[in-house]
């Protein structure tokens, strides 16, 4: 995947998760943008692009939301960002069940990488697992699932049928 | 579409090139992190305050843009609160307001019954006011339906009236409706008497809306304006009740005078009736009838 287009992902990224954070509805939609677009780069099997899109991502997740300290879901990221490409080049598998339930489980171990580094680093109660945290692994595996079928989707072919159906 | 160079290629999809990157990554995070954790406790470290400084301005837009989609959708979601109550109040108004004409009804229907039963109090045997549902003109029948019955002790031939006078009688009784026969009915016929002077004679509707009065011979003094009332003798109604008012008399080609009645009561406007007693002779009937083996 290009830079620019990575770049485009990250901004896209920032832009949904203040979006959706202002909102009186991000209760419904905890999704992890950051964690879409690094594991949309992943997905493309380049390594080091997924581990720099993962530790970027991470970053600004950590400046937009304002973390005690900066660089946990940049570590995490960049940890999830190799293992989503090494599962996307070494398995085969595919449809958006499977993705969601890959990001759902990558959401639930970011959470856990975080969790854990907090409380090495700011000696705070640890927590790897909350109920928060499988809402918003939930609602990042629909996220990923539903994007994933998006992708797949022929809309080009839809496209034509549909404007044959038109002229008919 | 620019390609890829093929050594760039494998070069992206090698892991321990990709594990070298990503271990560089780590360090450096946890470079930052420990040079961070030394100051917690503090005011924050100059790079999280940089970092915030430059996430302000696109945190300020961005919020403003999602506070202006979730006012926009908190208006649409209002808009249809909006409609939904005020079609449940509509409903609810159309309710009440239904409610309300009914009850209005009622309070009409008791006054009106009042006053019949007050007005009526000159006429014999009333039992009780009821409500004229429809009147009938076709064809020289001049019928009504009337909205009481069997149940409420209504039976064939009972008279009705108005405080003005007589009107006509039933003729047929259902459970909570009976149809009666109006004196204007082309064949619908009393005994009646001129008040005046006390010669009997029949009077018949004539189907237009005005009655004649049969068998009154040439030689009476009868005139314009004198009163008509029943004689009771026809066995249906009870004497002494008002009919019409003699309207005009001519000598017919007979030996008797032909006289037209107008009717006392405003049969154009009956709205209630006031139903009287049957007479002995039709209670006697109606008894029999009754009783009669079918």
């Amino acid at each position: 995947m290009k830079i620019g287009r990575i770049a485009l992902l990250l901004g896209a990224a920032v832009v949904l998760e203040f979006f959706v954070g202002r909102s009186p509805y991000r209760g419904f939609l905890p999704v992890d943008w950051f964690l879409l677009a690094t594991a949309a780069v992943a997905r493309s099997g380049d390594f080091v692009r997924a581990v720099a899109t993962g530790a970027t991502a991470g970053a600004l997740e950590d400046a937009v939301l304002s973390q005690p300290l900066i660089g946990m879901n940049a570590f995490a990221k960049a940890i999830i960002g190799y293992a989503l490409t090494l599962v996307s080049v070494r398995v085969v598998f595919g449809g958006a069940v499977a993705v969601g339930a890959a990001l759902a489980a990558a959401s639930l171990a970011n959470e856990a990488i975080v969790g854990l580094l907090s409380a090495l680093l700011s000696q705070s109660p640890i927590v790897l697992v909350s109920r928060d945290a499988l809402w918003r692994a939930a609602a990042t595996g629909v996220a990923g699932g539903a994007f994933e079928s998006a992708w797949n989707f022929p809309w080009g072919e839809w496209w034509h049928r549909r404007r044959l159906r038109r002229l008919r | 579409m620019r390609p890829q160079k093929p050594h760039a290629e494998i070069a992206a999809a090698n892991p321990r090139r990709g594990g070298a990157v990503l271990v560089m990554v780590l360090v450096a995070c946890v470079l930052v992190l420990s040079a961070q954790a030394q100051v917690r406790g503090g005011r924050g470290t100059v790079l999280q305050s940089w970092m915030l400084s430059a996430s302000a301005p696109v945190a300020a837009a961005v919020g403003a843009l999602s506070r202006g989609v979730s006012n926009a959708i908190s208006s649409t979601q209002a808009l249809f609160h909006a409609r939904e109550e005020n079609e449940r109040l509509k409903k609810d108004l159309d309710a009440r307001e239904l409610e309300l004409f009914r009850l209005r009804a009622e309070a009409r229907q008791g006054a009106e019954n009042l006053r019949m039963l007050g007005q009526g109090a000159s006429l014999p045997g009333v039992v009780g006011s009821v409500p004229v549902l429809l009147i009938e003109h076709r064809a020289g029948v001049h019928g009504a339906l009337i909205g009481a019955g069997s149940a409420d002790g209504v039976v064939p031939g009972s008279p009705l009236a108005v405080p003005a006078g007589l009107v006509g009688r039933v003729v047929t009784v259902g459970r909570g409706v009976s149809r009666a026969q109006l004196l204007l009915d082309s064949s619908a016929a009393a005994g009646a008497r001129i008040a005046r002077t006390g010669e009997l004679g029949v009077l018949r509707g004539d189907g237009r809306g005005a009655m004649i009065l049969n068998n009154i011979a040439t030689t009476s003094s009868i005139a314009r304006g004198d009163l008509i009332e029943s004689a009771g003798i026809d066995g249906i109604y009870p004497r002494g009740v008002p009919i019409g008012r003699v309207e005009s008399v001519s000598r017919g080609s007979k030996l008797f005078l032909e006289i037209r009645v107008a009717p006392t009561a405003d049969f154009s406007r009956l709205t209630d009736v006031l139903l009287l007693a049957p007479s002995p002779a039709v209670r006697e009937n109606a008894e029999t009838a009754k009783g009669a083996p079918r």
